[in-house]
């Protein structure tokens, strides 16, 4: 592996963001293909970093950073990965569902994801049925998130795949639910793909629902 | 700058009023000078004597301007070093500094592999140490047992032999009598480098244990003698039962203990002036029912917290007492029980903390309790820690930039402070259900015993010289001579 390469991965686990454009247009500079950078430099990175987060050996806060470092060299890499029709891992929008204020929970979802590859649209809390569906036709994501922290607004969740299908863009998306009152019971009956009981773990069904874990 | 600003550093607890600790300090002194002490040793008694005390054949009492001098000389904040000069393993006596550690002398031990309870072996002694040495929050070691499978005569001697290479953290040491305080010497010494750099900085503390009511034995007295002359840190503790061999109150047990401990102070201070000396003793009640010293009693940590108390009042550091249990296993008994004494004893800032680990009213050695309480500790340290308020603490600018519906966890300031403002645990579980669920529903216990299997796999302690192991085998191979031929 280049020694650029590396430097990048390194600085992902350090959370160095001030050096990732600098490290990012070096690679370009040495003839390395986006798509490359991505997958051999950044991702082994944010791989190393989510397995020391679930070892207990690293925090959030410093996962976060992580995901930020690593979001510096994907702002450069973005419009290059556009241009050869190469696809992120994933494209995924995220919502808190209709009546519920509650943001924190999901926000994190989304920061971990992006640490995981993922181009992420949060649409942020107390996001109508509509606004989903509005969001699935524009941005097509691979990926659909809802959050309810609160068990009179858990329904939201049911309503909002009811938009999806009555929408007829049901079918174009995996959908994944969780929140605290949200169960892996509860999601089989609403009939959501998928249900995970903690950001770090929505972020590895995430890659698992579209094919990259 | 701000002026007639007050900061407090760490929670504040304070169980007896000034007025309250003058009089026990004043019923300690009557008892010293009117009543006094048996002292069955004829050398010290003559020592005594010299130093201005009354001696009327074996009782000893001592008038109250001797003791107050004996408590001028004595420190109250010192240093116990670490052997191999890890500054991490060296432990800061003085005042609001709270350390832990196990007790001695327990006859049996809950075996590390079966968990079954049988009498304490040799072989366990390196495993208590090198867990000792690997718990974050046990600061000085003590061996959880007594050794059953020597020469009962020197039981104490493996047992220092057997700690001193498997941890750097300073050692309470237990003994017999005066052979064994020398055989134990000549090892730290050894390690030191001879007795003047072991007097620079000593390694370990020498512990006595006079009998209640009032009586300073021969023993306790000899072995006091030779720590005194060898500039060897003294606790003096005596073990008084309310209600049994001493006052059934609070105050009057208090008061006995410290007498009984002051005697030693009198005299070791007679002996070498400025000595380390850490005042005594456990005191708890005698329960009616049982006939036990109970060690899970909630009057153990009343009458620790003003032994304490009174100690620091007279301006020594004291031999504090908790994370024990009358519990007979591992179970919520023994959670409660030890970390309720952990925490409270830790409120009180009593200096070195002893018996983490007793079970079974000090009948059984857990090192699985030992490692459940360094969990506890770890807790009640973040308590007493308190709150730090200062302009960054404070956080308004910082509150002013997240504004309505954001979020900090992306904030410098979260990062700044979320590690040492949080306290993180080790066998605490806060998993959600199914992750917990997936690995394998584990109990407290169950994590308990894993941690420590897991801290005897990897822990390594740092060595001791060569020369020392040479000493270690010669004082050992003497004392086996020395008991075949009195045999």
């Amino acid at each position: 592996m280049s020694e650029v390469l590396s430097k990048l991965a390194t600085s992902i686990i350090e959370g160095d963001r001030d050096v990732m454009p600098g490290l990012t247009q070096q690679a370009l500079d040495e003839g390395l293909g986006a798509k490359q950078i991505l997958d051999d430099g950044l991702m082994p990175g944010m791989d190393h970093v989510g397995k020391e987060f679930r070892a207990g050996n690293m925090f959030v806060p410093e996962v976060l950073r992580s995901a930020r470092a690593m979001q510096a060299s994907m702002d450069m890499l973005r419009p290059l990965l556009a241009e050869t029709d190469t696809k992120m891992v994933g494209k995924i929008i995220l919502g808190t569902v209709k009546g519920d204020l509650h943001d924190i929970g999901k926000s994190l979802v989304a920061m971990m994801c992006e640490g995981a590859g993922f181009d992420v649209h949060d649409l942020g809390k107390d996001v109508a049925p509509e606004a989903f569906v509005e969001a699935v036709k524009e941005y097509e994501p691979d990926l659909v998130g809802m959050s309810a922290l609160l068990t009179t607004t858990m329904r939201a969740m049911e309503q909002t795949i009811k938009a999806l299908e009555e929408a007829g863009v049901r079918d174009t998306v995996k959908i994944m639910i969780g929140g605290a009152p949200v169960t892996q019971e509860f999601a089989d009956q609403i009939g959501a793909d998928a249900y995970a009981s903690n950001a770090a773990a929505a972020s590895e069904m995430a890659r698992k629902l579209v094919g990259a874990a | 700058m701000r002026a007639n600003y007050q900061v407090n550093s760490g929670v504040q607890f304070r169980m007896l009023s000034e007025d309250q600790l003058e009089e026990l300090f004043n019923g300690v002194l009557h008892v010293l000078e009117y009543t006094g002490l048996e002292v069955h040793h004829e050398e010290a008694r003559g020592i005594l004597s010299e130093a201005g005390a009354d001696v009327d054949e074996l009782r000893v009492r001592i008038p109250s301007h001797i003791v107050k001098k004996a408590l001028a000389l004595a420190p109250r904040s010192f240093t116990v070093f670490a052997r191999d000069g890890n500054p991490d393993h060296d432990v800061h006596i003085g005042p609001g500094r709270a350390h832990f550690g196990p007790g001695p002398t327990c006859p049996n031990f809950i075996d590390i592999e079966t968990q079954e309870r049988r009498p304490y072996l040799k072989s366990d002694v390196p495993l208590v140490a090198r867990t000792v040495d690997a718990l974050p929050n046990i600061d000085f070691c003590e061996s959880l047992g007594t050794v059953s499978d020597v020469h009962h005569e020197l039981g104490a001697l493996y047992e220092f032999a057997g700690m001193f290479p498997n941890t750097s953290k300073p050692i309470v040491a237990w003994s017999y009598d005066r052979f064994d305080s020398e055989g134990i010497h000549q090892i730290a010494v050894a390690e030191a480098g001879g007795q003047e750099a072991f007097e620079r900085k000593p390694t370990y503390v020498h512990y006595c244990e006079p009998l209640s009511p009032l009586v300073s034995t021969f023993e306790a007295i000899d072995k006091l003698l030779f720590a005194a002359r060898h500039r060897i840190p003294l606790i003096f503790t005596p073990c008084p039962i309310a209600g049994g061999t001493a006052p059934v109150t609070p105050a009057g047990i208090v008061v006995q203990a410290a007498a009984e401990s002051w005697m030693g102070l009198v005299l070791a201070q007679a002996v070498c002036p400025g000595l380390p000396f850490i005042m005594g003793g456990v005191l708890s009640v005698m329960d009616m029912s049982q006939m036990i010293l109970a060690y899970g009693a909630p009057e153990l940590s009343l009458m620790m917290a003003g032994v304490t108390e009174l100690a620091h009042y007279a301006g020594l550091p004291l031999w504090q007492t908790g994370g024990c249990t009358d519990s007979k296993t591992l179970d919520e008994q023994a959670a409660i029980e030890g970390s309720l004494s952990v925490y409270f004893s830790a409120l009180t800032g009593g200096d070195l903390c002893h018996d983490v680990g007793y079970t079974e009213s000090a009948m059984t050695g857990s090192v699985f309790q030992l490692a459940m309480m360094d969990e506890a500790i770890g807790y009640a340290r973040r308590i007493t820690r308190g709150i730090d308020v200062n302009e960054d603490t404070l956080a308004v600018d910082v509150i002013g930039n997240v504004g309505p519906n954001g979020h900090y966890l992306r904030e410098k300031h979260t990062r700044r402070y979320y590690k040492t403002e949080f306290w993180y645990p080790n066998l605490c579980d806060r998993r959600n259900y199914e992750e917990w669920a997936q690995m394998g529903s584990q109990r407290m216990s169950d994590r308990s015993i894993g941690r420590v299997q897991d801290l005897l796999a990897t822990h390594e302690p740092s060595a001791i010289k060569p020369e020392t192991e040479q000493v270690i085998e010669r004082v050992l191979a003497e004392a086996e001579e020395r008991v075949k031929e009195s045999a």
